[in-house]
């Protein structure tokens, strides 16, 4: 048993491989899901996109601060709600009705800058402070589920119990074939693509981005070779704020509608996500994100639809069995 | 004047009482062995869940305890096989993940013969059992200028045996954090290592209070269930952080801590409440609406909490595991 569990661990990544990729295709030959199946696994793919920006986020704040920022939730539900308040009460009356398309762009981007001012300020009234008296990070922890608790129901105490929708116009999907897709759910695709691709060149390309990485491999390293920790710490704030935004409104337009707890429903995928990529590698939360993504709607092929987020946060509790640091996470001990 | 009364009958009413057991599991937990338990609301459902079905399903009162009990501890186990061996964050995740299965599980149209799925099992479906064997008259029992029922649920009956679980349980930790066994989770709450060193197994120990805590935390939910129905939503994460809030505000690691917590902040949230449902008018802060202002009241409380006063009322500051 303990040989075979260790022969396990030992080729984790390959096995795990092999055994999705099969079941995959099982499904997608087997009659009773063949049908189904094109169409859940886009979706999932979808999902899995959003889901890894709105994450990217949660994993840069972990990575240069060592903060599990359960508030991370609630920074997507601003995201939503800002946008919302902003088209539907502002931009949209100001432009003839045949440009509503402009008014929601105009104020997604508005709301993506407010979310990311959120992050600065937060940083500079809280976690900076918190950090200078050098209160530990499961404390600050416990302070993020307060804000996200308080934050969480001051947006219920404005929007109310209801789900709003932000597009109000009936969409055509395109016809694909095999599958069809909306095209709300196309756009938040290639925006969400060009977002990641743009973090991916900043954190590879640029020296804020060398930077920053380097604190997250090692802060007292970094900033000994005269980096300004505190200052990338506060650049990360603001990246993982507005990218949470982003990711939000993204979702809340493939999903045609949000509530005042949609961010902190995939809070928990998102952590998820994270923490299966390998907590604090930014790439790992997309490589994570798609997985948890692709798992929880090509789950609905055979389980109750109802329990998808259930089935996603149970491979997260399997993955943490035979591969604690996560798909691409560097093995170290940890205990 | 009545919402004063209210007041002080929420400090010894069997809801507080039901959050005070529920606390003093995760003391155990946090307090005792510093293990970060974010699903505690988990082991509350399944306890809740464990008494209601077994009853419905014809059990009598010591098996439905002991079935809910079992089924906590099982789920202690499961979660503490992958997690206790890796940092505490991880097991914060991954406790957090898995009471929100639980929760979703317990929802589930699938289940909906057992569980009730969204809308769970009503209280008059399990209750009677416990209700047959209070020797109270059943009617309205005034005493002072407090009155409840003598028999059916939250009722004088429900008050006393809850009550009497609290002060038993407060014995029990009295006991246990002065015992040999008690003395080790201290040990591996402070340096895990030292213990380990000392030939310890610390993985064992952990999985002990993981367990014991989490058995505490099912009582919590059965006592909780026979003064309301049994909820998946009303235990979900807003139930785990009101735990943490009253535990670290009565003071983690301290023998009466959870309960002088619960019965303080859950009197004072129902202040909060009413004074917003009577001196405000309803067009201004309608009454969910004081229920949200409610619940963001926690969250800026465990916010301050932590920062400024994490020993809370009656911890001592040197016993806080909460940076180990």
């Amino acid at each position: 048993m303990t040989n075979a569990l260790a022969w396990a661990r030992a080729h984790s990544m390959a096995l795990a491989g092999v055994l999705a990729v099969l079941f995959l295709v099982w499904l997608a030959v087997a009659p009773s899901t063949r049908d189904l199946f094109p169409q859940t696994l886009a979706n999932g793919i979808t999902f899995g996109l959003l889901l890894a920006l709105a994450s990217v986020g949660l994993s840069l704040v972990y990575g240069t601060t060592g903060l599990s920022n359960f508030a991370h939730g609630e920074q997507v539900t601003l995201g939503m709600v800002l946008t919302f308040v902003f088209h539907t009460m502002l931009f949209r009356d100001m432009l003839p009705s045949s440009m509503s398309d402009l008014s929601l762009i105009i104020s997604g981007t508005l709301a993506v800058l407010i979310a990311a001012s959120t992050g600065w300020i937060q940083d500079w009234g809280l976690w900076g402070r918190l950090r200078a008296r050098g209160i530990g990070v499961v404390q600050q922890m416990i302070v993020s589920i307060g804000l996200s608790l308080a934050m969480l129901n001051i947006i219920q105490y404005f929007i109310g119990g209801e789900r709003l929708r932000l597009d109000r116009k009936i969409r055509i999907p395109y016809d694909l074939g095999i599958i069809g897709i909306k095209p709300q759910a196309a756009a938040s695709i290639i925006i969400s693509l060009i977002a990641l691709g743009a973090v991916a060149y900043f954190l590879l390309k640029t020296r804020l981005g060398r930077a920053t990485r380097a604190v997250s491999d090692n802060p007292a390293l970094a900033s000994a070779s005269g980096i300004a920790v505190n200052h990338i710490v506060r650049l990360s704030w603001v990246f993982a704020t507005g990218l949470a935004a982003l990711g939000g409104i993204l979702l809340a337009l493939y999903e045609e509608g949000f509530a005042f707890n949609s961010g902190g429903r995939i809070l928990l995928l998102m952590f998820a996500a994270v923490t299966l990529g390998g907590l604090g590698q930014a790439f790992g939360a997309l490589a994570g994100a798609l997985v948890i993504g692709i798992v929880s709607e090509v789950s609905t092929l055979f389980m109750p639809p109802d329990l998808r987020y259930a089935t996603a946060l149970g491979i997260l509790i399997l993955v943490l069995l035979i591969r604690p640091q996560g798909i691409l996470g560097r093995a170290e001990r940890v205990g | 004047m009545d919402l004063l009364i209210d007041t002080l009958q929420q400090l010894f009413s069997p809801l507080t009482a039901a959050f005070a057991i529920a606390a003093i599991g995760l003391n155990v937990h946090f307090g005792l062995t510093g293990l970060l338990n974010m699903g505690h609301a988990g082991f509350m459902l399944i306890g809740a869940y464990g008494y209601a079905i077994a009853t419905i399903q014809g059990a009598p009162i010591w098996l439905a305890v002991i079935i809910s009990l079992a089924g906590a501890g099982l789920f202690a186990l499961l979660l503490g096989w992958p997690t206790l061996k890796l940092r505490g964050d991880y097991l914060a995740i991954v406790t957090i993940a898995a009471a929100e299965m639980v929760r979703l599980v317990g929802r589930t149209q699938a289940l909906e013969p057992w569980t009730g799925a969204s809308t769970g099992i009503t209280g008059k479906e399990y209750k009677e059992p416990f209700e047959a064997t209070s020797p109270f008259p059943e009617r309205l029992i005034p005493v002072g200028p407090f009155e409840l029922h003598g028999t059916a649920s939250s009722s004088w009956w429900l008050t006393l045996v809850s009550w009497s679980v609290v002060a038993l349980l407060i014995v029990l930790y009295w006991l246990l954090q002065r015992s040999p066994w008690g003395r080790v989770l201290r040990g591996i709450r402070e340096d895990e290592d030292a213990v380990r060193s000392l030939g310890k197994n610390v993985y064992s120990f952990k999985m002990q209070a993981l367990v014991l805590g989490g058995m505490i935390g099912a009582l919590g939910g059965v006592s909780y269930a026979l003064g309301a129905q049994v909820h998946p939503d009303s235990m979900g994460r807003p139930t785990t952080f009101l735990i943490w809030t009253l535990l670290l505000l009565g003071g983690a690691a301290s023998v009466f801590g959870p309960a002088l917590g619960s019965m303080l902040f859950l009197a004072t949230q129902f202040l909060v409440k009413g004074v917003l449902d009577v001196f405000v008018p309803d067009d201004i802060v309608s009454a969910p609406q004081a229920e949200t202002i409610s619940l963001a009241f926690v969250g800026i409380t465990l916010m301050l909490l932590i920062i400024f006063r994490p020993q809370g009322i009656l911890g001592k500051r040197r016993e806080l595991a909460i940076n180990g």
